[in-house]
């Protein structure tokens, strides 16, 4: 059995994971860091895209409102490349009390959050989308951001100081040994080799599987309450702010802009299993009238995808039951399981936000010093991780731009997302995994409008020629990404997404015929 | 307000057959339509019946197995064989003559499409015959590297793989025109007219070819001459070659909208495009004028007879709106086939079967447009293509063939029941 | 679908949000003459309703490719969506100028007005000037208009000069002249053949003084400066619509103009005397071919033993009424007319003019000028007076607007 040693093993591969990573490698200790599938797979890679300016939480929770308000600032310093700047609106729409906007600018104060009232006519020149019928705006520092591309520029610093960052490599039992856990026995899932990882500490980053991973340490109701909500993403930005609701928090109150779409969310159902987290029509119907009242014409306008991402929400169940996850509190929580369950060597992260990401990271690792009794300081509010390497934000148009420059250059295959050939080559290149599925997620191919319509031919087309794959896989994975699209289109199909459906469907099926091609020889056994 | 015999509303295959051969027996025809039709966008073959669900290879005997309800079944088989005879008879005599289209509704070819599956098909350009995978023969795929919709390695490897037995080689050529590093199909088509790129072509390729081997291309064989385009070729080369569909723009697609425009207009019919048809005007169960939204007004349309070939779905002829209520956006036809709120449209697997495929406007046998009831809406309204109910075209390979068939059944139809045709077209 | 009902269709904010309709289907691509010909434009899928998805207001415009679309519409009249290509380029244009600034010679072109007052009392030196090959090189070196760009001539005199001193007959129906620049001070014969034409068939003619209807501006990005002269004429010609009096022109863009352009484009809406006036403003022939559905087109033409060629201009497709004037043509006996299918000219109104676009505006035009080479006519038509000057100058063949064969088939 081969085995691995690390100061310290990371499970899970999302924001928390690599930001403890990141943050633990920077104060020098020797990181490996498991993840079961692909880097922000999980609850990351379906998030709303949102960093919070902290105003959605000034009036309910104000602890969880202070902390975005600072980790809002420090993102926006050391992760600027991955960060749009498209600034925030809370407005009072027709169904909120214009009352809550006072309750609302005294939370902002209180929080130190610089939020300003602007005139209704302003918020409707800024935004011209807007329902007409608001009746308060206020203007916050929301922002979006693309985890996806933090998570990866976290992962990569963390890999420039010695980390080891195993993908696909899914912990399938917690070592134990005197009442610490030791490490962990991983299963390599592309080769199917285990492995063992030793670790002086383990770190328990996974999220809304927390519970899965300390079932393996034998340690039981920890109180983690995947918190299912799905999100809309719109063909183009409605509005290139961000627009919440003015009012307490709710559902589908938030529309925001991230890259080229906007996405309308989300709803908050609790969930048993974090990998059974079915869209359901009448959530879809939901957002849809929600999206309309911040957007009148929202039924109208395109639908380009549906997802469900599940929270990490922690209630430790010794202290009640939770009906309305909502209610459950957004801020972190070290669990300490020397404390709580005599085990020592292990530390659960639970709850938390993507926007808190970096000090939900430093709280662990203070943590986990703490207990080995060393002082190593945080440095993670200082240094940019690689990537960030422009120190601007990012800009919409800044895709676009790189095109033109290369208009006359190279073949673009992704029309929709602007990919040109040398990006597809690069990514395969860099890549190590021959997963199409991979790769398309990594430059988002096939995501735009035209659902892959053109392009996955010839991707799969280029990847079959520089001998990526033979025949087999290529039809293979031609037929696993339409299926895989195919999960986020059919409960929104309606429209002008139909329209562009009945066209994929003419060109894959009416004209390649990809439904025929022959299986691969693993299909066929 | 201007009056024709008949308008036809939509440039696709079906309208356009429709609105030719009304034209071409006199008939005062004008053409309605939002924009151009998804001819530019299918691969020029007529495919009358590739899947039932099995493979196909006798599609006039398979028509006969089909439901009553599919479109079919509604025309007959003997409309879709005079169709495909009266199409055939169109391009050959059309305006990219000798370009001819081969083959029948009694057998159907093995066509290879870009990813190399065998694919059905019983009416296709002669630019295409060649590459019948009934024959055994091998071939060697030429593709150019600056035409990104089309990865000859791929089509090699999946014919090597079809169990058909045919072996296949690729070669990708870095001839472009105008040392472009992106072209489309169209612009290939283009160099193709040309002899000196043809020349460059058969140059780069004749030399490489092993025995026995037939030649396939990317379906750019020319779009102002594709037959010179391609006899050049086989002489050059001194092999059958032949042409394989890709993704849009199809060039032998825009090749049969081009002769079909053009016989179109020799016979004195007429297209307008931009104009969206937004409602009618009825009296006594005939709709006697069309209203249409051209811009930013509103035009009426006076006609005795409407040929309706929205192109269903696809283009917003029928429409499914957020609340799962569809309707169809020219007349308001009833629409039939559209499971009820709470019911499910689709199924989870991309490859199921969706209770959604075949909704449309259903018909009866003279292509009225029928209610719940079965009853006739309107006397003098025929609808045909992929607007009708009853059929699930990109699955059964029948999209081209569905359209001709029944663009030219809806055509008889009013030609027969018509009693006030001119014996001339009295010019435009 | 609400994006085509009623007042939804108005608004430049929900025209933008017809790229929804956008299915990446290419068609568009295989009509645009510009992309066809020049690898310099990417094509209108990519700069409509694709690059429109990265745009964002507030940012400096990322695209300096959108400025080779010559703006013809082709584009938005074979989509078979719906998407209102052409129209979300402009305004992406116009951002772009904004961005990166608006050179001279586009300012100047955008002013016929301004050439035509300061040329006309002077047309002698004027039209030498514009034909001296070295001025024209010196020009074209100062401010980008290409030495060889089709120029009119100057008349010397004023279409407005002459309706001042002429007096309209009575008659049972009236209509409204908007003439526009290119009859005012190029080209008064054909106002005054068409007042004729139209006294000869009973309707008399008010020549409202008038300026440019901004089109030229549109084009070249100058948005602000566009809706000011939208709104002058708008005001001039509104107490016309308003009385139930119809409002023809002679060029087919400029009606185009009114009747869709500077409402959909420039976002002008909100101004109620353009919303009058675009919904009774006709292309001539337009006008003519409902009158004759109405019973009231003299129809008793003289033969007219001539083969010509017609191109109908891409501004004239935009109108979507087909093209009346091949339904015109068919009156007048033993006029053999050859329809011409070339998509598009070339010079696309003030386009084909400028240094970096002239030779591909030639390209575009080819096909267009070999067919007509072709059929060897005895004239061209075309109801476009920048397209006529295009043809005339790339083929020789002299080219008329139909107003000017019916005229002459009426015995005017």
């Amino acid at each position: 059995m081969p085995q691995l040693q690390a100061d310290v093993l990371v499970i899970g591969g999302g924001a928390t994971g690599a930001g403890v990573a990141w943050d633990a490698a920077l104060r020098g200790f020797d990181v490996i860091l498991v993840e079961r599938g692909d880097l922000a797979e999980g609850t990351s890679g379906r998030f709303h895209g949102l960093l919070h300016s902290g105003g959605r939480y000034v009036v309910k929770d104000p602890v969880a409102a202070e902390e975005c308000v600072v980790e809002n600032a420090i993102l926006r310093r050391v992760v600027p490349d991955c960060i749009e700047d498209t600034g925030g609106l809370f407005v009072t729409t027709p169904d909120d009390d214009p009352a809550y906007g006072d309750r609302f600018m005294e939370g902002c104060r209180a929080a130190k959050l610089p939020a300003e009232e602007i005139g209704v006519a302003e918020a409707l020149r800024r935004e011209p989308r807007l329902n007409p019928a608001i009746r308060r705006a206020f203007s916050v520092p929301d922002a979006s951001i693309d985890a996806w591309k933090t998570v990866w520029s976290l992962a990569r610093g963390a890999a420039a100081h010695r980390a080891r960052v195993l993908t696909y490599h899914r912990v399938i039992d917690l070592h134990r040994s005197d009442g610490a856990v030791t490490g962990a026995r991983v299963r390599n899932e592309l080769t199917g080799e285990e492995l063992d990882v030793e670790a002086g500490f383990t770190l328990n980053a996974s999220g809304a599987w927390a519970a899965q991973i300390l079932h393996m340490a034998g340690i039981e109701d920890v109180g983690v309450v995947p918190g299912k909500g799905i999100m809309i993403a719109m063909n183009h930005r409605l509005v290139n702010t961000v627009i919440n609701r003015c009012t307490m928090p709710a559902d589908g109150d938030i529309l925001v802009p991230i890259r080229t779409v906007s996405v309308i969310g989300t709803t908050d159902v609790r969930s048993a299993d974090p990998d059974e987290i079915p869209v359901t029509q009448d959530e879809v119907d939901q957002m849809l009238d929600d999206g309309e009242r911040l957007v009148p014409g929202f039924r109208e306008a395109r639908a380009l995808r549906v997802w469900a991402g599940v929270r990490p929400l922690f209630q430790d169940a010794r202290a009640g039951e939770v009906t309305d996850t909502r209610d459950v509190s957004r801020t972190h929580a070290v669990v300490d399981h020397r404390k709580r369950d005599g085990v020592d060597g292990l530390l659960t992260m639970s709850g938390g936000k993507l926007t808190t990401l970096r000090l939900m990271a430093q709280d662990l690792v203070d943590a986990m010093c703490a207990q080995l009794g060393t002082e190593r300081p945080c440095r993670t509010a200082e240094e940019r991780p690689p990537g960030n390497d422009d120190g601007e934000h990012y800009r919409l148009g800044s895709r676009l731009r790189k095109r033109e420059e290369r208009l006359q250059e190279e073949q673009l295959i992704c029309e929709c997302e602007m990919i040109g050939r040398g990006r597809l080559e690069e990514a395969i290149r860099t890549r190590g995994t021959t997963n199409l599925d991979d790769i398309r997620r990594v430059l988002r191919l096939g995501m735009g409008p035209c659902q892959g319509g053109f392009c996955i031919y010839r991707a799969t087309g280029i990847l079959h020629a520089v001998d990526r794959l033979d025949g087999a896989e290529a039809a293979e994975s031609l037929r696993r990404f339409l299926e895989e699209r195919w999960k986020g289109v059919w409960p929104i199909l309606y429209g002008d997404q139909l329209r562009q459906a009945r066209l994929d469907d003419w060109i894959f099926q009416g004209v390649l015929d990809v439904e025929h091609l022959p299986p691969g020889e693993e299909a066929a056994a | 307000m201007s009056h024709h015999d008949a308008v036809v509303v939509g440039t696709g295959l079906a309208g356009l057959t429709a609105a030719v051969r009304l034209a071409e027996s006199g008939a005062r025809v004008l053409v309605l339509a939002k924009g151009v039709g998804a001819t530019h966008l299918s691969p020029g073959t007529i495919d009358v019946l590739g899947y039932s669900p099995a493979r196909v290879e006798r599609p006039a005997e398979a028509l006969g197995a089909l439901p009553a309800t599919h479109p079919y079944s509604l025309v007959g088989a003997d409309a879709v064989a005079a169709a495909v005879t009266w199409f055939k008879e169109r391009v050959a005599s059309g305006s990219l003559a000798p370009y001819a289209s081969v083959g029948d509704v009694d057998a159907n070819f093995l066509l290879p499409p870009a990813v190399g599956v065998p694919r059905p098909s019983a009416v296709v350009p002669e630019t295409m015959a060649a590459g019948d995978l009934r024959d055994g023969d091998p071939v060697y795929v030429v593709g150019f590297r600056a035409l990104k919709d089309f990865h000859p390695a791929l089509l090699a490897d999946n014919l090597g793989r079809s169990g058909l037995g045919v072996k296949a080689r690729a070669t990708e050529l870095e001839l472009v025109p105008e040392r472009r590093r992106d072209v489309n199909a169209l612009g290939f088509a283009r160099a193709l007219d040309d002899p000196a790129f043809r020349g460059d072509v058969v140059a780069q390729v004749v030399t490489r070819l092993a025995p026995g081997e037939r030649v396939a291309f990317p379906a750019v064989l020319g779009i102002a001459d594709p037959h010179g385009a391609w006899t050049a070729l086989e002489q050059g080369l001194g092999r059958p070659v032949f042409e394989v569909p890709t993704l849009p723009p199809s060039v032998p697609g825009m090749r049969v909208f081009a002769l079909l425009r053009e016989a179109l207009r020799r016979a004195g019919g007429s297209v307008v495009l931009n104009n969206v048809v937004i409602g009618a005007e009825r009296a006594g169960g005939r709709v006697t004028a069309l209203r249409t939204r051209v811009g930013l007004r509103d035009e009426r349309h006076g006609a005795d007879w409407v040929v309706l070939a929205t192109g269903g779905f696809a283009s917003g002829g029928l429409e499914l709106d957020s609340r799962w209520s569809a309707r169809e956006t020219a007349l308001g036809l009833p629409v039939a086939g559209v499971p009820g709120a709470g019911e499910q449209r689709f199924r989870p697997g991309y490859f199921d079967d969706h209770p959604m495929s075949r909704a449309g406007v259903a018909v009866d046998r003279e292509l009225r447009p029928v209610d719940a009831a079965g009853e006739r809406a309107l006397e003098n309204v025929l609808v045909a293509g992929a607007t009708l109910a009853g059929a699930e075209p990109w699955r059964e390979k029948s999209g081209d063939g569905l359209s001709l068939a029944t663009g030219y059944r809806a055509a008889e139809l009013v030609l027969a029941a018509s009693t006030a045709v001119p014996a001339a077209a009295a010019g435009s | 679908m609400a994006l085509h009902d009623g007042h939804d269709v108005l608004g430049t904010l929900l025209m933008r949000e017809s790229l929804d309709h956008c299915v990446k289907c290419t068609i568009c691509e295989t009509f645009c003459p510009v992309s066809n010909v020049t690898p310099l434009f990417p094509g209108p899928k990519y700069v409509g309703p694709q690059a429109e998805r990265f745009r964002v207001p507030d940012e400096p415009s990322p695209d300096a490719s959108l400025d080779y679309c010559s703006g013809c519409g082709i584009c938005t009249q074979v989509c078979p969506q719906g998407v209102h290509i052409a129209e979300i380029n402009s305004r992406a244009r116009a951002h772009l100028k904004a961005t990166h600034g608006v050179p001279l010679r586009d300012r100047l072109l955008g002013r016929p007005t301004l050439a035509g007052r300061l040329g006309t009392p002077a047309a002698p030196l004027a039209n030498w000037t514009l034909r001296n090959r070295l001025l024209r090189l010196a020009a074209e070196k100062a401010i980008g208009l290409h030495h060889r760009a089709p120029m009119p001539r100057f008349a010397g005199r004023t279409f407005q000069r002459w309706a001042r001193g002429h007096t309209p007959p009575q008659a049972a129906r009236r209509v409204a002249f908007f003439h526009g620049c290119g009859t005012n001070y190029y080209e008064p014969r054909l106002g005054e053949m068409t007042v004729a034409l139209l006294e000869h068939n009973g309707v008399a003619v008010d020549v409202p003084k008038q300026d440019c209807c901004g089109l030229p501006l549109q084009s070249n990005g100058l948005f602000d400066d566009a809706r000011g002269y939208v709104h002058r004429l708008a005001q001039r010609l509104a107490p016309f619509a308003r009385a139930d009096v119809d409002i023809v022109g002679t060029s087919t863009s400029c009606t185009l103009m009114l009747k869709r352009e500077a409402l959909e484009i420039l976002g002008m809406e909100d101004d109620a005397d353009l919303r009058a006036v675009s919904a009774r403003v006709f292309d001539i022939c337009e006008y003519l071919v409902g009158m004759h559905e109405r019973g009231e087109l003299k129809t008793d033409f003289e033969p007219v033993p001539e083969t010509v060629v017609y191109h109908a201009p891409c501004q004239q497709q935009g109108h979507g009424i087909g093209k009346p004037a091949l339904d015109l043509f068919a009156l007048v006996p033993e006029l053999r007319v050859v329809e011409s299918d070339a998509t598009c000219c070339g010079v696309a109104g003030t386009y084909g003019l400028k240094r970096e676009k002239y030779d591909i505006a030639m390209k575009v035009g080819a096909g267009l000028f070999a067919q007509i080479a072709d059929a060897a006519p005895d004239r061209a038509v075309c109801d476009s007076e920048t397209c006529r000057w295009q043809i005339e100058h790339a083929t020789g063949v002299r080219t008329v607007h139909p107003v000017e064969l019916l005229h002459r088939a009426s015995g005017l």
